[in-house]
């Protein structure tokens, strides 16, 4: 949770962190669009990867988000509720979405 | 989408890609260009354009291309999974050696240092979706420009010194690498490569430097693996296991992503997808412009110098071919080789504009086998948007 709450706000990482001993890596505060169904997006996306990673897939059809949110499922074992699946697809559709279902 | 339309939507922090395409199904345009770069820099590397800070995705802009090796602060970053250790301990670092050998081993990073061979290969390193972004329907996964590869002088041993050591059984047919960053549920797969043990030859290393230095962070310190003419999928990084079998294991990252159609063109329709597929392993013959970037104004009349690079997968490149009239006539640039087969051929193409307007550069390689770059439009869609090698073009304004 630490994680989220830092992406919150504008967070600014260190210029060059040495190798040898502790690295941070900085945090990027990605302006993804806000609406219905965002707080599923936090919750089920977020532990496993950023924002970018949804804004730099390209507009896409529902079929794919929906498809993108099974793999997340299948095959990165993401404890994904179908409701939530459901949510997740909308609003990625919505916001990131090609206005084409197939 | 324009570049215009894009670089206008561009957000500070981000590459984000928005807008739509009006292209029907399977084309191939020129992969988005022109990007900025963060304004933010990870560690150990100037800004760069920046996909996802986690996993970390950075791009390298088009002008790092006009060097034979990239520098390691402008290097490409591509990693799968978020925990990715971030405490390093290079005195206390082991890899572990164990499945069908005669002697399980765990080997220090100082032994790997101390008690083998230390060689070197200068090969690049291209992610198997760079340029994605030139595929219509857009194919899943990040719509890279052409910034997700580079080129480096990589010191190591040789990962046959190693498994001699460990002595390989007679049955051993595949090897398997693991590297130490994890996901964050327990469950998720490992990224794990494995290769066929006919696979192994004398260029493959376990190496720990990078053009003079210590990998950086981000590029798999301490160790990683250096597979000279493939994809980058197959050269794990932070290196942990290295495990040999005689079965081959399913694995997601070999099963499922970064696969082509197993026909002759590795093409398929959106609407029709082909099975089987097959792995991504050795590149194909490219090359790419760093000097001039699309959009710069030149003058008239002055002393231009064209530059770029070029690569296969160890073929070795002959020529690369410039033309200036939109392909219909082409002539030879100049090469700068030495770093040996699997390293970027450094190209240069004088030339003095003397007409006003717009001016196209197109930059063709072709390599010891003839094989050449197709025309961006002929190249042939696939699901995952892979292996992208269309003729670079770039084009400026002669003022």
């Amino acid at each position: 949770m630490k994680k989220i709450l830092l992406l919150a706000v504008l967070s600014v990482g260190s210029l060059f962190a040495q190798v040898k001993g502790d690295v941070e890596v900085p945090y990027i505060a990605y302006e993804i669009k806000m609406g219905k169904g965002f707080d599923a997006i936090q919750a089920n996306c977020l532990m496993c990867h950023s924002f970018g990673y949804i804004i730099n897939q390209g507009p896409q059809s529902k079929e794919f988000w929906h498809k993108k949110v099974d793999k997340m499922i299948t095959h990165f074992k993401a404890p994904i509720t179908d409701e939530d699946v459901e949510i997740c697809t909308e609003y990625l559709f919505e916001h990131y979405g090609n206005g084409k279902l197939k | 989408m324009q570049r215009r339309e894009f670089l206008k939507s561009s957000l500070v922090a981000s590459a984000a890609v928005l807008g739509s395409t009006a292209l029907s199904a399977g084309e191939t345009t020129q992969p988005i260009d022109g990007r900025k770069v963060s304004k933010m820099a990870f560690p150990e590397k100037k800004p760069l354009i920046t996909y996802s800070d986690r996993p970390p995705l950075l791009e390298s802009p088009r002008g790092v291309f006009t060097q034979g090796l990239t520098p390691n602060d402008e290097f490409f970053v591509r990693w799968h999974l978020p925990e990715i250790p971030l405490h390093n301990d290079p005195d206390n670092y082991t890899i572990k050696v164990n499945g069908l050998v005669d002697k399980e081993l765990e080997i220090s990073l100082k032994e790997l240092k101390t008690e083998f061979e230390q060689v070197e290969v200068t090969a690049v390193l291209q992610c198997g979706g760079n340029s994605r972004s030139a595929f219509h329907p857009i194919a899943g996964g990040i719509q890279w420009g052409s910034g997700a590869m580079g080129c480096a002088k990589w010191k190591g041993v040789r990962l046959r010194d190693v498994l001699n050591r460990a002595g390989m059984k007679k049955e051993a047919h595949f090897i398997g690498f693991n590297g130490k960053d994890n996901a964050a549920y327990y469950e998720t797969p490992n990224f794990v490569r494995e290769i066929e043990t006919h696979e192994l030859d004398d260029h493959v290393i376990l190496a720990y430097e990078m053009n003079g230095e210590d990998l950086p962070y981000l590029n798999g310190y301490p160790l990683r693996l250096v597979m000279p003419g493939y994809y980058s999928d197959s050269w794990v990084k932070m290196l942990s296991d290295i495990t040999v079998t005689d079965k081959y294991k399913s694995l997601f990252f070999m099963d499922v992503a970064y696969r082509i159609p197993d026909n002759e063109c590795e093409c398929e329709e959106p609407d029709n997808k082909f099975k089987p597929t097959k792995p991504i392993t050795h590149m194909n013959v490219k090359s790419v412009i760093g000097y001039p970037e699309n959009g710069m104004k030149v003058y008239h009349n002055s002393h231009l110098v064209v530059r770029g690079v070029a690569f296969d997968d160890g073929t070795g490149i002959r020529d690369v071919m410039i033309s200036t009239d939109e392909g219909k006539t082409w002539e030879k640039a100049l090469l700068k080789q030495g770093n040996g087969r699997y390293s970027y051929t450094e190209f240069r193409y004088a030339f003095k504009p003397n007409k006003y307007g717009k001016l196209s550069f197109m930059a063709k390689a072709i390599n010891r086998l003839g094989e050449e770059q197709p025309f961006a439009k002929d190249i042939k869609w696939n699901h995952g948007g892979y292996k992208y090698n269309g003729i670079d073009v770039v084009t400026v304004e002669v003022v």
